[in-house]
Order: structure tokens, then C-alpha cells, then sequence
């Protein structure tokens, strides 16, 4: 990785896209987040360097949360879903890590902290991590997630959902978030998607179903580029 | 060409169920490339250990904690460092853990160097960022070692700090753990502005 590939310019997150907090309705939001606004401090190395060689630390390349081992299939509805990690100015991150975990069908976690009353699938564990290719693409084949009912006094439904966690070659461009499912009546309810306040920018949130056609008829298939703060400041050459 | 930029996708919580099953035995271990390998033999090995508290002092379960920093020399493995060829290549820099049900987290790693930057002179700090259910942000701190009072003093991101709350970002010197320097750091969440650790944005 050269100079020229790695962000190095950072502008401050655009208004409405970083989530309004805390959330009414989500309590823990109430506790765990600070009192006290963030100093921002400019980036030094520290900031705009990160882990490039990460990939030795963590091991990538399981891609394949569906089938278990050979012939061990996850029950639900398989799912293709791939796209691309991208930098502010379009241009694609390779070599960037992309985990996903995510629900079972019927919405359990594999995790000791879910101990609510759903089946786990003896065939789903569901977390996979791999490394961008070149062209900044990630891609895995899972089950379409089950939605699950938050365990708060107010309750509400989680809508399906897979959860991303993308370190690339900066430590400002770090990126969790969840990604959800067009058509589901359960976004417009859910109180963490509704918690960023810009429209567009929820809908960025929003995978696009891609037609059989394109797919095929064994599995449904989804894209959805992520973009990591963060550019470089000398343009691109045509 | 355009100059039209896209937008970053907005953060969301880590929530509560980051897979156990990513983590793996050396993770928050700074002083080895991998579980396996030897531990870089450059800079003095210390354990960092810590609570992550919220309101009330209530300890957080299951926050996920990534920690990055410079090698002994001050030195990143990474294209926006000049001296990158002379870096560490037995140190990545990086860490993960997760608290405990008491809040507890431990990273094993090295002190790191200081080094010069267009914002001034940077002392010996780690980055933590912390991670978890009710965090719809990642929260980003800074930790910095009583060792090098005078770079401390003059560290440009440090001097954001108001004064009364710098005490909040050193590390605590603790006695020895399995033969090393042990210092402590708890990171409160959310309290009032005597006790909760400064957080930054960039």
C-alpha cells in the first residue's frame, strides 16, 4: 500500500448522518453515552495512520455463513450479499477488513448475552470476516436475519438486520454499523435506524435488492457499498 | 472531473452481540504479530488493565475496546509515516478486547514513542476506542504514561484537554503483573465532569 492510496485528508462528519443521541426509547443510551461533548482535535499520525497488515492478526476469509461445513446448511432464506467499501471520494479501499454477524431466521444471536427464548440453528453461527479485494468488493453468503424484540420496559422489534464492522488503512475511517432490508415494515419503527437524523442518509443504510435475473434463482441477492470517512487530498487522475 | 463527494455511512452501535467467536487468544496482545509469534524485542512490555464504567459507576459487559498506537520509537508501519521502513515489523499496533462482567478489560503491549508531528510534538499515548450496546458512537480516548511529565506537557491533542481534566488521561502505575509494569485505566463513560474521561472527535 502506497501513500497515494491511504486517506489523508478528513473532513468533519457531514450534519445529519452521524446518529442523534441519546435515543428515547433505548435506555442504555441514557447511560452509556458521554455527558460531555467530544473535544475534536486534529489528526495527527496517530489518528491517520492504522493497522495495514491487520489481516495477520485476524484471520479473513470466511465467507460462507450459510453452510456450516459441507452440506450443513443454515435454515432461512439464503442470501448473496456483496458490494464494495469506498472512501469519500469514491474510490474503493482494498485490503480493508469487513466483519458481518448477524441474527439467526428466527433472530437469535449465537452469543451467550441473547438468552432470549428462539431456537439457535445447530447449523449457524453467523459472523464472517474477509479482506476487500482491489477493487474495494467484499462479499458473503448467509441467511436472511430474523427480526427480534428489544428487552427494555417499551419494548420494540429490531428489523432484520446484519451488523458491519470495517477497519481499514485508518484509524478515523473506522466504521461500525448495520445495514437493513428495503420494504421491511419494521425500519420505520426501529428507534436505531430512526436515530440518524438525514433521511438520505438512513436510506444509504438500506440494501438494494438485486432482481433473480442477475442472481439467479437459488439465493436472494443484495448490494450495499459502504463508504469510510476519509479521502485523499491529491484527486484521482482520470 | 467531479468534486462531488459521497457520504460516509452513518455509525451504529456495536450492540451487545459482537461475536465472541471473532475474538481468538492474543487479540489484546500488542507484543505479538500473531497468537504465535515471538514478542517484538523492542520497547518495554507493560499490561494495561481497566474498568469501563457508565452512569452511577455501574461497570459495562461486553464492551469491545480497540487500542492503537506507535511502536517504541514512535514509528507506524503505515504509507503516512516517512520513517515506515524503519517500523517495527515484529509490532502492528493494534488490539481488541472486551470488558468482562465486572468491566474489565487487560491489553498486554509496549510503551510507545513520542514523535513529531505538524501539530506539535506528540508524547507517548494510546488510542483506545471503545465500543458497545447504548454507544451509538464509538467513544475515542487517548492514554497517556506520568513517565514523560515534560512530553505530556507539551503534547499539542493534550493541551485541548482543560487543564482540571488532564489528570483523567494517565495511566495509573500499579506495582508488577506477570514480571511487568502494570498501569491502570478505567474509562467512565458517562458521570459528571469531575470524573468522566474526556473523549475526543476528529
Amino acid at each position: 500500500m502506497t501513500a497515494s492510496e491511504v486517506p489523508d485528508r478528513f473532513e468533519p462528519w457531514p450534519p445529519g448522518v452521524e446518529p442523534a443521541v441519546p435515543i428515547p426509547g433505548y435506555p442504555n443510551t441514557f447511560t452509556f453515552t458521554p455527558s460531555q461533548p467530544a473535544i475534536r482535535r486534529p489528526a495527527t499520525r496517530t489518528e491517520a495512520t492504522g493497522p495495514v497488515d491487520l489481516h495477520r492478526k485476524l484471520p479473513c476469509g470466511d465467507a460462507n455463513l450459510a453452510e456450516l461445513s459441507p452440506g450443513k446448511f443454515a435454515i432461512g432464506q439464503l442470501m448473496h450479499i456483496a458490494g464494495r467499501i469506498l472512501d469519500e471520494a469514491g474510490r474503493p479501499v482494498r485490503g480493508a477488513i469487513v466483519e458481518l454477524w448477524q441474527a439467526n431466521a428466527a433472530g437469535r444471536y449465537f452469543h451467550p448475552i441473547d438468552q432470549r427464548a428462539a431456537p439457535l440453528d445447530p447449523n449457524f453461527i453467523g459472523n464472517g470476516r474477509i479482506r476487500t479485494d482491489a477493487e474495494g468488493r467484499y462479499a458473503f453468503m448467509t441467511i436472511k436475519p430474523g427480526a427480534y424484540p428489544v428487552p427494555v420496559k417499551e419494548t420494540w422489534w429490531r428489523p432484520p438486520h446484519l451488523h458491519f464492522s470495517v477497519i481499514g488503512p485508518s484509524s478515523l475511517s473506522r466504521l461500525v454499523t448495520q445495514m437493513y432490508f428495503a420494504g421491511d415494515p419494521l425500519n420505520a419503527l426501529d428507534r436505531i435506524l430512526n436515530s440518524i437524523p438525514d433521511l438520505a442518509a438512513r436510506q444509504r443504510l438500506i440494501a438494494r435488492d438485486l432482481p433473480p435475473a442477475e442472481v439467479g434463482d437459488e439465493w436472494l441477492g443484495f448490494t450495499h457499498d459502504i463508504v469510510l470517512r476519509g479521502r485523499h487530498a491529491t484527486p484521482m487522475t482520470p | 472531473m467531479s468534486n462531488s463527494l459521497l457520504a460516509p455511512t452513518s455509525q451504529h452501535t456495536i450492540g451487545p452481540f459482537f461475536p465472541r467467536t471473532f475474538f481468538q487468544p492474543g487479540d489484546n496482545d500488542l507484543t505479538r504479530v500473531t497468537h504465535g509469534a515471538a514478542p517484538t524485542q523492542r520497547g518495554e512490555a507493560i499490561l494495561l488493565r481497566g474498568r469501563v464504567l457508565r452512569a452511577e459507576a455501574v461497570p459495562c459487559l461486553n464492551q469491545i475496546l480497540e487500542a492503537w498506537q506507535a511502536d517504541s520509537a514512535g514509528r507506524f508501519n503505515h504509507p503516512l509515516d516517512p520513517e515506515a521502513h524503519l517500523a517495527d515489523p515484529d509490532f502492528l499496533g493494534w488490539g481488541r478486547a472486551w470488558t468482562d462482567a465486572e468491566g474489565c478489560y487487560e491489553f498486554r503491549t509496549i510503551i510507545p514513542g513520542g514523535y513529531p508531528d505538524a501539530a506539535g510534538q506528540r508524547a507517548p499515548h494510546i488510542n483506545l476506542s471503545v465500543m458497545g450496546a447504548g454507544l451509538m458512537r464509538r467513544a475515542q480516548t487517548s492514554m497517556f504514561f506520568p513517565d514523560f511529565p515534560a512530553e505530556n506537557a507539551a503534547d499539542p491533542i493534550l493541551a485541548l484537554v482543560p487543564a482540571a481534566q488532564r489528570g483523567k488521561l494517565l495511566a495509573v502505575p500499579d506495582g508488577r503483573a506477570e514480571g511487568l509494569r502494570l498501569f491502570r485505566f478505567d474509562i467512565r463513560l458517562q458521570g459528571d465532569v469531575a470524573v468522566e474521561t474526556p473523549f475526543f472527535e476528529d
